[in-house]
């Protein structure tokens, strides 16, 4: 298998267009609202929203017709998140009520909504920018709150664009498809040890710092990748896997903010990790095999790109790197001063 | 070869202004963003996706030369199409010309026809054209703008260059009897649309 020098400079394109659409609202973790039932018409309410990212969204839940919020403290900025706690008295209960997340629609982001009745059951809602309400009372199934969760790891590397531009820099260095299987095999395998390792409470990293230093490895692929054009090698070239699993640590970090801002439940935690994972790890094989069916699709069609539409590609992974290290930094050292 | 190919590129421009074209306007939204939505509009309307697919079966049959013409002429054809329906754009639905060009693609895989690689040209330009302005013109509507556009020519890019590339890659004789099945699939939900088009006016 030849190095893929740059066989889809469409791709590098598409990548453009959609950095140029996420930028301005690149906060894609999602907002948590949970509901208790204290008695027949009285719930506590807990609502968690996103914040310290590279920019606050502006949402909030709109209280149901008929109900009123009382919220006796003053909200709360933990990592990651500010906290409100109150409590929502509706008289003759939630069923049948309309919830709202005022904002949501103009985000790329979701709300989570769990709301715990006295009785045991379970309701949970994905709200979603195309359908930011819904009504309360349904029973929500666990095969209902799993697919929500592998929607929510889909969609996380989807709008993880960053995510997705390391994987076409590794794609871009490795020249074999043994070294393929085993560097994607072990950015999957990093990923996912440091997505347990956070989500499960064990350690965490802030924010800004974080993001930048995912900005950084993309960055660094960029060099990277010219060598290979060149025909010289490096350790990275010659094992890209180990750099794949070195940065494949960090980025598991980035896709653990993801389900750490929710905040879940203990007995939760399990199975959203498992199926936020799968959701990542699908959107992740869904983009390698799209990659690499177009590359043979284009040999098939014999297709010849000018040398600089080849090199396309590398060009995006080196300057987006730069620019998202050189932005991500500015906002970090704009929140330490 | 090269005037030829000119000829049919601007015969074709020629015939798109005279199809009576409205906007339809049922797009997706994902809530994943314009260019996401892009992308799921392609791969969720079959008006759009089948036409994609019959081109590029049909380029493919005519070999990898045909199927690089149809992979960047047809994208950039409809990329055309969607800025000028972005920048002019009208409203309604334009039904019986899509199910004709169905018919028309369908029966030109399905008969194997030997078309030079110059009218699949010509088809690329039109449908391109055709489809995206009706799409530019919707997205017009929808407040879509140019990104949503950009997530459709992306997808289309994919669908022919893997579509085309599949059939150039067949080699036993019945897999090529098997595109041309899929060929008369497509005229089939063309005379289905088209017969429902009639009876609805």
């Amino acid at each position: 298998m030849k190095r893929r020098g740059g066989l889809f400079p469409l791709l590098a394109m598409a990548f453009m267009l959609v950095a140029a659409e996420t930028a301005p609202a690149h906060e894609v973790r999602p907002g948590f609202l949970e509901l208790r039932e204290i008695d027949p018409n009285t719930y506590s309410l807990l609502w968690k929203r996103p914040t310290g990212g590279e920019v606050e969204i502006q949402i909030a839940p709109v209280v149901p017709e008929g109900c009123r919020l009382s919220t006796p403290d003053r909200q709360q900025l933990t990592p990651g998140a500010v906290v409100v706690r109150g409590t929502l008295t509706c008289e003759g209960g939630i069923a049948a009520k309309t919830l709202r997340v005022a904002g949501l629609e103009t985000t790329i982001t979701d709300v989570l909504v769990r709301i715990h009745h006295a009785d045991g059951r379970l309701e949970s809602h994905l709200l979603r920018p195309a359908t930011p309400s819904v009504t309360l009372g349904g029973l929500t199934s666990g095969l209902q709150r799993g697919i929500s969760y592998v929607q929510l790891g889909f969609q996380h590397i989807l709008l993880g664009v960053d995510h997705l531009l390391f994987v076409l820099g590794l794609l871009l260095i490795v020249s074999s498809r043994w070294m393929l299987f085993k560097t994607v095999t072990a950015f999957t395998a990093a990923h996912s040890i440091t997505l347990a390792i956070a989500t499960l409470g064990y350690a965490s990293v802030p924010l800004p710092p974080l993001n930048a230093a995912i900005a950084l490895s993309i960055l660094f692929l960029g060099p990277e990748i010219v060598r290979a054009w060149r025909g010289e090698t490096s350790f990275t070239i010659r094992h890209p896997w180990v750099v794949a699993f070195a940065f494949g640590l960090l980025h598991g970090f980035g896709f653990a903010s993801g389900l750490t801002t929710m905040g879940l439940p203990r007995a939760e935690i399990p199975l959203a990790l498992l199926l936020f994972n799968v959701g990542v790890e699908l959107g992740q094989l869904g983009f390698v095999i799209l990659i690499l069916l177009l590359e043979r699709a284009f040999s098939v069609l014999e297709v010849r790109w000018p040398r600089l539409a080849a090199r396309l590609p590398g060009y995006a992974v080196g300057t987006l790197g730069a620019y998202w290290t050189i932005q991500r930094t500015l906002i970090l050292l704009g929140g330490l001063r | 070869m090269r005037w030829g190919l000119l000829r049919a590129a601007i015969a074709s421009a020629a015939t798109v202004p005279m199809i009576p074209a409205v906007a339809s306007a049922h797009l997706v939204n994902t809530g994943l963003g314009p260019f996401y939505d892009g992308i799921s509009h392609l791969t969720l309307t079959p008006e759009d996706l089948l036409p994609a697919i019959a081109l590029a079966l049909l380029a493919g049959l005519r070999g990898a030369y045909a199927g690089r013409l149809a992979l960047f002429i047809f994208p950039a054809s409809w990329l055309i199409g969607g800025l000028a329906g972005l920048a002019w754009p009208t409203v309604g639905t334009a039904p019986v010309p899509i199910a004709v060009g169905f018919i028309l693609l369908g029966g030109l895989v399905a008969t194997d026809a030997n078309i030079k690689p110059s009218w699949v040209v010509v088809l690329a330009i039109g449908l391109g054209l055709f489809h995206g302005y009706l799409n530019g013109a919707a997205m017009s509507q929808a407040r879509l703008g140019a990104l949503g556009l950009g997530g459709i020519v992306a997808a289309l890019f994919a669908v022919v260059a893997l579509v085309a590339a599949l059939v150039v890659a067949l080699r036993p004789p019945w897999t090529r009897i098997a595109v041309r099945v899929a060929g008369s699939w497509i005229v089939a939900v063309g005379l289905l649309l088209l017969g429902w088009s009639l009876r609805a006016a």
